[in-house]
This record gives structure tokens, sequence and C-alpha cells, in this order.
């Protein structure tokens, strides 16, 4: 009896232990995301951290997709920009208070996936990819076409400081902005997570593992496609409305392939396997482009090349990076790994840095006006149709990628050593 | 009598100009445990997937409890009653078993694809699907991903997976292929146990196996069923090891 009520308590105990593991991340996130703009004061930081959190959204409903329904989709800013578009008008024309907007945003993503989804999750696979690239050509086109309600090339544009107040807050301050969609997107990731811990979300990754065992249990591979699809739809149109309130604006590049392409890459590159991903992809990405845009025109042939360089190396994106460490993380080997891998980063960052500005100094003699010669990178100007700087910078990406291949099979022993037990353990079970 | 399990009358299958079942006639009891036996390339896979609604028949009629069911999709006939496994392991690989198991059970506990309970907090749906585990004898690799099971007991999730749901007819393709003597004969031992008073419906190479489960073996021949009895019937009749039998059986005795 006695022992009955202690196992049971001890269970209680671990119940609760687990969920307290399970609710810790969001309370921090919780409690980060109110605190962002405490810490980071300034307009553009604000800026930056909004257009972030309206990736956060876009990409964890893209990731219910690829992620955890196995559909790649290269139509996605469909849902967002339809979405968008919605919203702005209804902020023209509506005195709805801004905070419920996003509601409108997600009903107009789910309508339209509701529609598309009717017939494109029939298949997964390449037939779902291929209509998903056929909608999002279609939706493109009619953006064009039907001026009266995608503006044509202009857009169409709203102000949001128009629309009734709410409690007093008019929503003209960046900050105020950034607390609405802060707010919304952890209302947004929360109910996303949540989704996966449904038997809709079970059944989702049993049809993205294989769709005819699970016909033949009972569930209709193309339903459960459709309510995956639909979902991400829902979430795809939040995303949207948030855009709106914070542009203001909504044009045709919110719905083109562009748009729905970089949203797979921000997936990709976070990693698709894990909930956490598409939030690192898009914190990451957003960095990069906001970072990035200012310093060099060419930054996207850098995203390019990094996501290029994410597929081949690491499939399973800046996560799966992270979470191959678990198990040297466990044994406590972790600083086994330090001293190679800041070996490899001084190496690989030398190569990095001098190929960048190689082609930073082609970019310039390509692009700069006729007789500019004067060309400055990290503070040195120099004169770029001089060879010199052209040597040097290939010559210095050249030794740091052969130092790069020279220290792989340090790295690859210390790993190796990280992820071996220290000792068997008991029960003799390595 | 009752309403057979199973019955299939004048069923077809041709692609295209192939035919491949021809003409098949066949009735199962509730709580049988039927085998069906047969040459390679006879159409045993085919006339599985004809009842489990993976192809639609191209003439004849199938019922299941009484009801047509050819030309159904797979998950309506599960839904009826009827599971089946594969005969090359068919699991959900990255899905730990524990999620295996509990993934077969979704539909028939009632959740379908709801997406306002949290599965975690449904102890009746985790304490069936750790039920099954242990039926299984897998609880100790609960937590693993299906994927990194061995071959046996993959194959063993794949009968938890199939029974899981209930379903009263089960049928099993070639549960023991590519089996060792001992892991057969512990997976006949767990087909036993856990299709007690249902129907089963199976098709199996190893006559040991048949013969030790089999109430009534059916023996397909090219696209037909040349004889269905008894084991000890099917044994003697001169058509079937004129066809089939006779080298096999040798072999087994």
């Amino acid at each position: 009896m006695t022992i009955a009520r202690t196992t049971e308590g001890q269970a209680r105990t671990i119940a609760s232990a687990g969920q307290w593991r399970v609710m810790l991340p969001w309370i921090v996130a919780l409690v980060l995301l109110l605190a962002m703009p405490f810490i980071f004061r300034s307009s553009s930081t604000i800026t930056i951290m909004n257009q972030m959190a309206i990736t956060i959204v876009f990409a964890l409903s893209y990731n219910m997709l690829l992620g955890q329904g196995g559909m790649l989709s290269f139509g996605h800013a469909v849902y967002m920009g339809l979405g968008g578009f919605f919203c702005v008008h209804l902020m023209k024309s509506l005195p709805i208070p801004l905070p419920f907007l996003p509601l409108f945003g997600g009903f107009f993503g789910l309508l339209f996936a509701i529609i598309i989804g009717a017939f494109s999750t029939r298949r997964a696979g390449t037939v779902f990819a291929m209509i998903s690239l056929g909608v999002g050509e279609l939706v493109a086109a009619c953006s064009i076409i039907i001026v009266a309600f995608f503006g044509g090339e202009e857009g169409v544009k709203a102000d949001r400081t128009k629309v009734p107040e709410f409690f007093g807050v008019n929503f003209a301050s960046q900050t105020e902005v950034y607390y609405l969609i802060a707010v919304w997107t952890f209302l947004a990731a929360l109910a996303m997570y949540l989704f996966t811990r449904t038997p809709a979300g079970r059944i989702a990754n049993a049809v993205r593992d294989n769709e005819e065992r699970a016909e033949f249990l009972g569930y209709s591979q193309r339903y459960v496609r459709l309510i995956s699809f639909c979902a991400a739809g829902f979430f795809a149109g939040i995303a949207g409305a948030l855009f709106a309130v914070n542009f203001e604006i909504l044009t045709a590049e919110n719905l083109n392939l562009q748009t729905s392409g970089a949203i797979l890459l921000v997936t990709f590159l976070g990693g698709v396997g894990f909930f956490i991903g598409p939030i690192i992809g898009a914190i990451v990405f957003t960095l990069l482009q906001s970072v990035l845009s200012l310093q060099t025109e060419i930054w996207q042939l850098y995203v390019g090349v990094l996501f290029l360089a994410t597929v081949m190396f690491f499939p399973f994106g800046l996560t799966g990076l992270l979470a191959m460490h678990h198990t040297a993380w466990r044994e406590g080997k972790l600083g086994v790994l330090v001293i190679p891998y800041l070996k490899m980063l001084l190496a690989g960052g030398i190569g990095i840095l001098a190929a960048a500005c190689f082609l930073e100094i082609m970019f310039h003699v390509r692009h700069a006006a006729v007789g500019d010669h004067a060309m400055r990178l990290f503070g040195q100007t120099f004169d770029s149709h001089t060879v010199w700087p052209w040597l040097l910078t290939g010559g210095a990406a050249l030794i740091g990628f052969a130092l790069v291949k020279r220290l792989a099979p340090e790295v690859k022993a210390a790993w190796d050593e990280a992820n071996t037990p220290n000792a068997v353990r008991r029960g003799g079970k390595p | 009598m009752s309403v057979p399990a199973i019955a299939l009358t004048d069923v077809h299958k041709s692609f295209g100009k192939a035919q491949i079942i021809r003409g098949v006639d066949l009735s199962i009891a509730p709580r049988e445990r039927h085998a069906i036996i047969g040459p390679n390339g006879a159409g045993k896979s085919t006339l599985f997937n004809l009842i489990t609604g993976r192809f639609a028949p191209t003439s004849g009629t199938i019922k299941l409890h009484g009801e047509e069911i050819q030309g159904r999709p797979p998950y309506e006939i599960n839904r009826r009653g009827l599971s089946r496994s594969f005969q090359i392991t068919n699991i959900f690989p990255k899905m730990s078993v524990f999620e295996n198991v509990r993934c077969a059970l979704l539909w028939p506990m009632g959740y379908r694809y709801s997406f306002w309970h949290m599965v975690s907090g449904q102890s009746e749906l985790n304490e069936a699907a750790d039920g099954i585990l242990e039926r299984i004898n897998l609880s100790a690799r609960r937590d693993l991903p299906a994927g990194v099971l061995s071959y046996a007991e993959q194959r063993a999730l794949e009968i938890g997976i199939t029974i899981a749901g209930g379903a009263n007819v089960i049928m099993l393709d070639e549960p023991t292929a590519g089996m060792s003597h001992s892991e057969a004969d512990y997976m006949v031992d767990l087909i036993r146990q856990v299709t007690e008073g249902k129907t089963l419906i199976m098709v199996e190479h190893d006559m040991g196996v048949v013969f030790n489960l089999a109430d009534r073996i059916s023996v397909l021949v090219y696209g037909e069923i040349i004889a269905s009895d008894r084991p000890d019937a099917v044994r003697a009749n001169p058509k079937v090891q004129e066809a089939y039998l006779g080298a096999a059986l040798e072999a087994a005795h």
C-alpha cells in the first residue's frame, strides 16, 4: 500500500517534471519576447525584430507542410500574401481593432487553403510540389491582372493609425506594433506546437513517413494532408496579417515564387526535422538579410551559397547541427571539440571572408561607375583595377579552404572521440 | 449458417491483358484461420490487395461481413474491421515504436483527426498502446525509432499495429518471410495469441507455419483456387500435389 502510494507520488513528480521541461522554453520565450524592446531600444532593431517575428510565424506554418506533413510546397507565399492583402483592405474599410486583424488574416488564409488544398493534397511528392508551383504562378499572375484588389505594381496601402484605437493604443509607434506582433507570434507558435501533439498532428507525421501504411490503418492520406494544409494556410494568413500591420503595404512581391522559395530556404536552413528549426532559420535569415543587405549588394549570393552548403553538408539544418552534439554533451565530452572547432572556424573564416572579398572586387569592377577605381573593403581603400587585390584575396581564399581540407580529419577524429561513451555503463549495455 | 467474414464471388483482376485473378470464389467463416498458398506468381498478393482495397477488382464481388467492399479505398475497408500486414515490412520508421502503435489506435479509439485533444493527456489511449507493446513484447523498445529495430522486431511491430485497432479480420502477408526457425516459431505463437477469436487470413510460404496455424487452406494456382479445404484434405488432394504441394510437402517432412 505504502509502496503503491510512493510510486504513484513519484510518477506524479516525474509527470510534472516532464510538464515543466515542456513549458519552460515557452515561458523563457515569452519573457524574452516581452523584454526585447527594453534590451534593444533603437527603432531599426525593433523593425528587424518585427520582421523576424513575422518570418517565424510564416516559417513555422511552412514547416507544418514540409517537416510535419511531408509536403514540399513552392507556393506557400500565396496564403500569407492573400491573408495580407485582405487585411490591408480590411484596415482601409472596416473599423476592426488591429489586435484582432490577424484572426481575419488567418481566416482568409484558411479559406484559400481549403479551396486549393481540396485538389492539391490528393497526392504528396512531386505532384503536390508541381501543383503548388502552378497555383503560385497563377496567383502571382492574378495579382498583376486584378488591379482593383492587388493594386497592380504599387500594391495596396493602408494606414494602421486610422483604425479605431484599442484601449487607447493607436499603434503609431514601432514598439506598440512590436508587442502586437510578439503576442501573436507567441500565440501562433504555441498553437502550432500544440497541433503537433494532437491526433491530427501525429497522423500527419505517420502519413509523411508512410502514407500507404496509414491508409491501411484507417486514415485517408488525402484528408490528413488537407488538414495540415489548411492549418498551415491559416497560420500563413496570420503571418500575412502581421505583415500588413507592420508594413501597411502589400505588393505582388508578397505572393510571388521568390517569397515562396525564400521561406523554403529559411525553413530548411533552420532544420525541418525540429519544431524549433524554422524559428532558428527565421532569426538567422532575417539577421543575415538585414545585416548583409546593408553591407553588400550581392547578399543574395551569399545566402544562396549558405543554403547550398546547408543542403550539402548539414541536411538537418542549423538545429540538426546543434542536435548532433547531444551525445557528446550527455557524455560531457563537448570540450574535446572546442580546439578543433576553433581551428576549423579560423581556417573557414579566412577562406570565406577572402572569397567574399574576391567576389566584392569582381562586383565592383563590373558595376562601379566608369572611372571609379577606388574601393573600400574592411576599412582599406585600394584600386580594384590592379592585380594585387585579386591575387591577395584569391590566394587567401585558396589557403583558407586548403586548411579546411587539411583540418577535416582532425575534426572528424575529435568528433568520433567525443561521441564514444566514456565507459560501459551498468547493466552491460553500452 | 452465419454470414461469412469474407466472401468472394467470381472475382477477376486483369492488368492490361494479363489476367492475374481468374474467377475466384472463396468464403471464410468468422473466427476461422485460413491460409492461402500457391506457387510464386499465382496471384496471392494480388488477391490480398483486392480484398484490402489496394486494387479494385475488374469484376466480381467481395463482401466483408455481408457488405460489399470491392473498389472501396483501403481506409474505409479498415474502418469496417479489416486490417492487414505487408510482405515487406511496412511501418513508420522515423516514429518511435510506441508512436507507431498509438497512431494505429487513434481512429479506432474515436480520436480520428481531432485537433482539440492532446495525445499525451489521453491516459486511456496511452495505456492501450502500452498494452499492445506488452502483447508483442516490445515494451523495452518503446521509445526507439521503429526503423532501428531488428528485422524480427519490426515484423512483430507490424503485427502489433495491424491488430492494434481491434479489427476482427486480420490479414497477414507472409508474416514469417525471411525469419530464422526460432524467430518463425516465436512469430507463430504471437500470431496465434493475438488473433484469438478473430478471423485470420494469411499468405505463407513456410508449410510448417501453414499446417501449424491454419484451420483451412486454399490453394491458388494461376489465379484460380484449385482446392479449399481442411489441411489434411488439402494435403491428400491429388490436384494440389500435382500442381504445387508435392515437392514442398516432402521438403517439410
